[in-house]
This record gives C-alpha cells, sequence and structure tokens, in this order.
C-alpha cells in the first residue's frame, strides 16, 4: 500500500488491506488485534503503530516523502480465506471489483507478458 | 474466470488480451498487489472462489498445459547454458493434466469436490509470510512507483532488495529483469541474462534455489 502521509483513513486501510477498524482492534476474517492507540484524535490511523502491531514493513522513500505498507507478516500469505475485495483496472482503465462476482465460482489467474 | 495480467506496462499485456478475444474480466495489476494479498508468486498461478466469495484453493501454479521446452531435446550443439537450463524445466512437476482435471471436477461438483479445500486449509496450505517477505512487497510496490516517476533507475536498488529478501517470488524478479533483458519491442527474453544490472540470471537463480523441481509452488491436488 502506497501512503503519502503516516496517517491514513481507516476505510481507505481497509479496502487496501482488509484489515479494518473495530471497537475490538484491527481485523481481518476471524482474526482481531488490539491497537487501541492506532487510532488518532482526528479519528485516522497512525501507520507507524499499525505496522508494529500488524507486523507490517514500512519503507520510506524520502526523496518523494512516500512509503510503502507491506502485508501483515509473521505466518502465512493467508490469514483469512475470505477474499479480500480487490480492485483492479481492466484494459480501458475501467475499474473492476472482484466482489462483482459473488454468487458465481471464480477461476482468478495470474498471468504476465514476460 | 478473471485474468489479471502483472505486467508494470499494461500495453504489454494488450497484445495477448487482444489475440485472446476474451470474454471474461482481464484485469491488470501492474504493481502486483496480488502478491501480497494473495500470495501470487510466480506465473502462471491461480486461485479459488466460491459463490460466497471464500478461496477454497490458495495460489498455486497453474500450469493447463505442458510446455513445449519440457518435450525439447537437448542435444550436443544447444549451449551449454541452455542445456542446463533445458534440463531444469524437464525437472518442473508436470500437473498440468491433473489440474485441469481438478478444476473440472470443483466447476462440476461445487464444495463437494475433493479439490475445494475447508477455510483452514486454505490458509495453513498458503505460502509462509515471514517480515522479510513484507517488506520485499512494500520495496517492490515503491519501485513500481518510482519506475512510473521518476524513472527505472530510480526502482532498481529497491527492487535488488526485494529480490534479496523474497528469493521464491519471481513475478518481482523478472518483472524486473525483463526490463533489462528485453529491449523495447522484442519478445520477452525466458533466460533473462541481467547480470550487469542485478548480479543474476533466470538459470542461476533457478539453481541457487534448488532447480527446476521448485520452481513453481506445486499444486497438491
Amino acid at each position: 500500500m502506497l501512503l503519502t502521509s503516516l496517517t491514513v483513513d481507516p476505510a481507505e486501510f481497509a479496502a487496501q488491506t482488509g484489515w479494518e477498524s473495530k471497537p475490538e482492534g484491527l481485523c481481518k476474517g476471524a482474526m482481531c488485534v488490539p491497537a487501541p492507540e492506532a487510532i488518532t484524535p482526528e479519528g485516522e490511523l497512525d501507520v507507524q503503530i499499525v505496522s508494529e502491531r500488524l507486523g507490517m514493513s514500512l519503507v520510506e522513500e524520502p526523496a518523494s516523502r512516500m512509503w510503502a505498507l507491506g502485508p501483515e507478516s509473521g505466518g502465512t500469505a493467508l490469514s483469512t480465506a475470505t477474499v479480500p475485495d480487490i480492485e483492479l483496472p481492466d484494459m480501458d482503465g475501467n475499474p473492476f471489483s472482484l466482489s462483482a462476482l459473488h454468487g458465481r465460482k471464480v477461476l482468478l489467474v495470474a498471468w504476465a507478458s514476460w | 474466470m478473471v485474468t489479471v495480467a502483472l505486467d508494470l506496462d499494461p500495453e504489454k499485456a494488450r497484445t495477448w488480451i487482444d489475440a485472446a478475444n476474451q470474454t471474461h474480466p482481464s484485469l491488470v495489476d501492474s504493481h502486483h498487489v496480488i502478491d501480497a494479498r494473495l500470495g501470487i508468486s510466480n506465473v502462471p498461478m491461480a486461485v479459488w472462489i466460491d459463490e460466497t466469495g471464500t478461496l477454497v484453493r490458495p495460489a498455486e501454479g497453474a500450469s493447463i498445459e505442458v510446455s513445449p521446452l519440457r518435450d525439447m531435446e537437448i542435444t550436443d550443439d544447444i549451449p551449454e547454458r541452455m542445456r542446463v537450463a533445458l534440463t531444469e524445466i524437464k525437472k518442473m512437476p508436470d500437473t498440468a493434466e491433473a489440474y485441469r482435471a481438478a478444476i473440472a471436477d470443483w466447476v462440476e461438483k461445487g464444495a463437494d469436490s475433493e479439490f475445494a479445500l475447508s477455510p483452514e486449509e486454505v490458509i495453513a496450505r498458503s505460502q509462509p509470510r515471514p517480515h522479510e517477505h513484507s517488506r520485499a512487497a512494500a520495496l517492490f510496490e515503491l519501485g513500481c512507483h518510482l519506475h512510473d516517476t521518476v524513472g527505472k533507475e530510480a526502482a532498481v536498488p529497491l527492487w535488488k532488495e526485494a529480490h534479496a529478501l523474497h528469493r521464491e517470488n519471481w513475478t518481482y524478479k523478472r518483472q524486473a529483469w525483463t526490463l533489462e533483458s528485453t529491449p523495447e519491442g522484442e519478445e520477452s527474453d525466458m533466460s533473462q541474462e541481467v547480470g550487469d544490472v542485478y548480479g543474476t540470471s533466470w538459470l542461476d537463480d533457478v539453481l541457487a534455489l534448488g532447480g527446476g523441481a521448485n520452481y513453481t509452488v506445486t499444486p497438491d491436488l
């Protein structure tokens, strides 16, 4: 997840990572990690605290004041079998959300031209 | 079916998508975010998703055709490095027929298919993710951003570190390498001899990781 500041809107964070901010903490699937201090007075998430709690590596690019946050770590690549609502563009740039295919079986195939 | 092209330059994928004239959604993931979100680490790989939006198989090798390179005769007139590469390619597990049959079984039987896994099995069978892999994902994505906004040279140091931290991730490596080994407009270069920039090559890394048998996440069917 690319960031331009070290605070992030919880809804945006959930859309990008699958981790939702709930009263019991940061939650993904059945897993919740308490992180009361991660919520700023403005209602945003403190990325550095989230990074530490969830084992998400935070990398800074000082020249452009950009950060990238990696996925949670310390376990397996999947922490839940619920598919995140990933949104990607088609070749014309139109966004397509995987949730549009609910109700159908989906074989999602990753490929590349290289 | 949904296809996702892991291509930094979406136009590289367009030729293939147009030629296939597909009717299913054909998406582009230029920063390889599905690597982090679904556990993709090579191509082709696939996940199976049921009608409720639940994974019933994690990311695994998804070849449904046997590569013609597997059947290529290794003759004495082939250069040494190519001979070694072909030898390793022949060691890659051939699960194409079994995987294709498993897909058909799941399509027909759904949750009753022996190949549809429980959520617990899906999670357990997904690949390990140590902290180094999280940092690799962040570095790769930030590198893609720098590639897009500053230029390739700004991305290379981050990509090199990502490659070192997550050696089993071939999409991070091959995406970066192809920018060095495949001049604009030429066909993809499988051998990817990119020592000048990355100090390695496709073959060197295959051998370093134990050979062709370890190149893909083999589906356990």
